[in-house]
């Protein structure tokens, strides 16, 4: 079963026979009418819950963005749909920037669209940033070292729980360690922290102040500071790491 | 004493307040806070793109809760379809975020504005992209729309907008002109029947004493700006509400790039409780006829923002919000200290 009958089955279970009906008539107009179908879906169609789809990460979402997914994947087929969904960005508010990103990674040819997914990294709109950054494989698929690292490092910047981007142990890179570590010393210096699982992606890898970096955390009054330390000492396997996977009082 | 004061011999104000009154508003002091507690306000135009994020503060502390940004001239005019489509864009993406990170609803009505409906050869095109913006979530309406100059291509886009707004059975938000503004209000109020607009879906903006019996009679909404020096003072607008009650009548502070005041509509009710207007009127021209109007949309719920912000269960983790959506990052503007 590919995506877009993996969506429908999903959309079939939750939707009313309306709204049924009125995806089915959206579905055969052309490249404008299905433009115009994606935008006006939550008038059309409810924000039901929908439960998680087996295969499909994008959890929590609702009956809405669900349907936009699938009218998005339709669209894309057209022949003219790259520069339909050019002008859906162009013109997109949040929640349609959301479904967008999250679709990315279904799309035919999901490789056109890293000039907008690197977009989604730069906004300052949260959910925005969360979709492409937690829980969607776009950014481990496709984002270049630079480009990732600098998802990876606003991410921290923001005090946002880096665990949920996928991929995020796999693509740990010498040049993102090096950076951390100055992040890190910039915060020290500010009399501020950076949240403990951060460590997780220096493990593998040696920077310069890597020793008195984990000196420094070990001697920490904070628990999950001398955690982390003891963490990167032992070479703990990755499973280690999970407790640390929670908020922290980050300032 | 007029209190309006552009013409004060020539052409007095209808109601003035009695000479009681006049004393009782000059011996309360600036604090219209004490007078407001625990009420809830819904301002139904304010563009927020041109004001700080004190002004957001400001407005949460003051009991706003929820608010409208017509899509407006931005104070020159532009000059390609581009900044339109960025300008739209940013009343549904930016400025909508922004303002939920002070707890505060944000929706928008979204139209060509009459001055620029004026640049004919790109009125045109911007008319194409319409359809595109009004039909997205939270766009409660064709706004705001109607006369500036009374030229003939006003005319021609604003009537086409009504079609616009009658065909996606969306509210219309009618700005009236400054200048020959009775004559103007008329007009606009013609045109929108002439074309078969229900007047319960038209909210008339700018109104003054002049052109609010006229309004109310036809059965439009009455909207009223409180703006310093150019629209209404408030001290007018306690008047007003004396004498036509509070049916169909709504303020708003049309807050924008000018010398204006996002706090109009607190501050105006502290005046009208000062005044002695019921609880229940004041309920009525600050939140529940704007909320009323713009509802006729489907694109308001109320559930959404009466009892604060609903943070989206998606943007929880743990248990804990990730975004902190909705809650207001406070600073405190009397401490020396920047952290």
């Amino acid at each position: 079963m590919n995506t877009a009958e993996l969506l429908y089955q999903s959309i079939q279970s939750a939707a009313s026979p309306t709204e049924l009906a009125w995806i089915a008539d959206k579905i055969k107009t052309d490249s404008k009418g299905l433009s115009l179908a994606f935008v006006m879906a939550p008038r059309q169609v409810a924000k039901t819950r929908v439960g998680n789809i087996p295969g499909w990460n994008w959890q929590n979402s609702t009956l809405d963005q669900l349907v936009r997914v699938y009218l998005l994947i339709q669209l894309a087929e057209k022949e003219d749909g790259k520069s339909r969904i050019e002008t859906l960005f162009d013109t997109a508010e949040m929640n349609e920037l959301v479904a967008l990103y999250r679709a990315l990674p279904v799309l035919p040819t999901p490789e056109i669209w890293l000039h907008r997914a690197t977009d989604a990294v730069r906004s300052n709109m949260g959910p925005v940033f969360d979709a492409i950054a937690f829980g969607n494989p776009y950014p481990m698929q496709y984002f270049s070292e630079l480009a990732w690292n600098q998802l990876v490092l606003k991410c921290i910047f923001n005090d946002k729980p880096i665990h949920l981007i996928e991929g995020l142990d796999e693509r740990a890179n010498q040049a993102l360690a090096n950076t951390l570590a100055d992040f890190a010393h910039e915060r020290w210096a500010a009399g501020r922290r950076v949240p403990s699982q951060v460590w997780r992606l220096i493990r593998n890898f040696q920077t310069d102040t890597k020793e008195q970096d984990l000196k420094r955390l070990a001697q920490s009054a904070d628990p999950n500071d001398q955690k982390a330390a003891e963490l990167v000492l032992q070479n703990s396997p990755l499973e280690a790491w999970k407790v640390l996977e929670k908020e922290e009082t980050v300032y | 004493m007029c209190q309006n004061p552009n013409e004060p011999k020539i052409n007095p104000s209808h109601f003035e307040g009695s000479t009681e009154e006049k004393q009782t508003a000059q011996e309360v002091d600036g604090g219209f806070a004490a007078y407001t507690q625990g009420m809830k306000f819904f301002d139904p135009h304010v563009h927020m793109t041109s004001r700080t994020t004190d002004d957001y503060q400001a407005l949460a502390d003051a009991g706003v809760v929820a608010i409208i940004e017509p899509a407006f001239w931005l104070g020159q005019p532009r000059t390609g379809l581009a900044s339109f489509k960025d300008y739209f864009a940013s009343l549904v993406g930016w400025e909508r975020f922004r303002s939920s990170q002070f707890g505060i609803k944000h929706y928008c009505t979204i139209g060509l504005n009459s001055r620029e409906a004026n640049n004919e050869a790109l009125a045109e095109e911007v008319m194409e992209i319409l359809p595109l913006f009004l039909q997205k979530e939270g766009v409660v309406g064709v706004g705001e729309i109607g006369f500036d100059d009374q030229t003939p291509a006003e005319e021609k886009y604003y009537r086409a907008q009504l079609e616009l707004a009658k065909e996606m059975g969306l509210p219309v938000q009618v700005h009236t002109p400054h200048r020959d503004k009775k004559k103007g209000t008329e007009r606009s109020m013609a045109i929108a029947l002439e074309h078969g607009l229900a007047p319960h879906m038209v909210v008339i903006d700018h109104n003054n004493e002049e052109t609010v019996k006229s309004v109310l009679d036809q059965g439009f909404y009455a909207a009223f700006t409180i703006y310093p020096f150019t629209k209404m003072g408030n001290e007018r607008m306690v008047e007003i509400v004396k004498q036509y009650g509070s049916e169909r009548i709504m303020v708003n502070s049309a807050a924008d790039w000018g010398i204006s005041d996002p706090l109009a509509i607190p501050k105006t009710a502290a005046l009208m409780k000062i005044k002695g207007i019921s609880d229940a009127d004041i309920q009525k021209v600050t939140y529940q006829n704007a909320l009323d109007s713009f509802a006729q949309s489907g694109q308001i719920n109320e559930k959404d923002f009466i009892d604060g912000l609903e943070i989206d269960q998606s943007l929880k983790f743990n248990g804990n919000t990730v975004l902190r959506g909705g809650q207001a990052p406070r600073v405190d503007k009397n401490s020396i200290f920047i952290r």
